[in-house]
């Protein structure tokens, strides 16, 4: 398949994921459309500088984070709502769901059976992919703020 | 100004900010929402304090001070009213809306909430690409079967989950049971051979216990120098982690499908 092929594909896989949970945030309606390109464009973001540009995942997610939430603050001013309105709905396709499972499971493992160094070695590589990724998609969520809107509010 | 519409102005900016913070609000936007309509009612300064259950507002004008506390409660993650609550503010900062119209307006909002059926169609959907995503890292294109068993596992988890929460039960108790239900179902196309690639069915379809929301509101909460309401957040969503997680054990346990491991 063509990159374009690619890149297409995964946005629309990740728009699906953006407007579920957005309902589960129970968004209003007429910003769901935002949360799905936000979260097309930063899981497909993330993919072409991960994958093409070989960025580790964290620094990938930080700055589709960032692109993401810089979108958000225009849209909030359009909609005079809070950016994290439509922002942390178009991260979720990011969170590292499986990564905290299994380092949760491994951890809970190693009570179990008792300590392994395999088990200790998924729970740490695990859990620390999803400690960072994490924090990379809530600082770059805060970034233009930090940088740009130090003294104003954006809304 | 008398001492009466001051306590109303207290009570009013109270409100808002503990409108903001049960229904997953970021500490820093129920704090500035809070203090901006306090002066916007024509108080001189509103002082906010906000703690992980609780708040403390007092606000100042001509020399006189006036505090509230009130409890916050966990309603729900709500950006519907978050918006509401937070246009409100707008309009009187604006000078629109005087203090018995933002009263009546924060009484008025009713929260917005999705019909049942749809959000587990929408659920089930969001796990199901969730799965597809990552058999196409992994390089296995075709199979469309294990999103399909997904789809399934995650919508009636979902289900359960919004039926539980109608009865008020604890949010731990819900996840747990919930995950159960949904690794359960997975399971089975471990069991019967039904998909290709069950192990990825059986990861995707508790994705919907992942509570990103308090994760990166946690986060966020502490950059912005909110710090114990950051910890408190980002415990309350390891503990929903940890649920699910004792859910999906019991499941693998109950079936004896070990796939996570």
């Amino acid at each position: 398949m063509n990159t374009l092929l690619i890149l297409l594909q995964d946005m629309g896989l990740a728009a699906v994921p953006a407007v579920g949970f957005a309902m589960i945030f129970n968004v209003p309606r007429g910003a769901l459309k935002y949360c799905a390109v936000g979260g097309a464009l930063g899981h497909a973001l993330r993919l072409s500088l991960h994958k093409f540009g070989e960025l580790p995942i964290e620094w990938a997610t930080l700055i589709a984070a960032s692109v993401v939430s810089m979108l958000g603050i225009y849209w909030a001013k359009h909609w005079r709502a809070h950016p994290k309105v439509f922002t942390v709905a178009a991260m979720i396709p990011m969170i590292p769901g499986v990564y905290a499972f299994t380092a949760l499971l491994a951890v809970i493992e190693i009570d179990r059976k008792g300590f392994t160094e395999e088990l200790l070695k998924t729970a740490l590589n695990n859990g620390l992919k999803a400690v960072f990724i994490v924090g990379a998609l809530a600082f770059g969520l805060a970034l233009p703020g930090l940088l740009f809107y130090r003294r104003k509010p954006v809304v | 100004m008398p001492e009466r519409e001051q306590r109303e102005i207290t009570r009013v900016c109270a409100q808002t900010c503990r409108m903001l913070m049960q229904h997953g609000a970021e500490s820093a936007l129920a704090e500035s929402v809070g203090r901006r309509l306090g002066v916007a009612l024509g108080m001189t300064d509103a002082e906010i304090a906000l703690m992980a259950n609780g708040i403390t507002v007092t606000t100042s004008c001509g020399g006189r001070a006036d505090t509230i506390v009130q409890r916050i409660q966990d309603r729900g993650l709500n950006m519907h009213v978050v918006t509401e609550v937070q246009r409100a503010m707008l309009l009187a900062e604006a000078r629109q809306l005087d203090l018995a119209g933002v009263a009546r307006r924060l009484d008025e909002i009713q929260p917005l909430r999705y019909n049942r059926w749809l959000v587990s169609l929408m659920i089930g959907l969001s796990c199901a690409c969730f799965a597809r995503l990552a058999l196409i890292s992994k390089g296995f294109d075709a199979d469309l079967t294990t999103p399909l068993l997904t789809f399934v596992a995650s919508a009636v988890a979902m289900h359960v989950r919004q039926w539980l929460a109608h009865f008020h039960f604890n949010p731990l108790v819900n996840f747990a049971a919930a995950a159960f239900v949904a690794t359960s179902i997975a399971a089975q196309g471990m069991i019967y051979g039904l998909v290709d690639n069950p192990k990825f069915a059986m990861s995707a379809c508790v994705l919907l216990f992942v509570p990103g929301f308090p994760l990166i509101n946690s986060v966020s909460d502490m950059v912005k120098g909110y710090i114990n309401t950051g910890v408190s957040r980002g415990v309350m969503a390891v503990l929903l982690l940890l649920a699910s997680c004792s859910g999906i054990l019991l499941a693998m346990t109950v079936w004896n499908v070990w796939t996570w491991l």
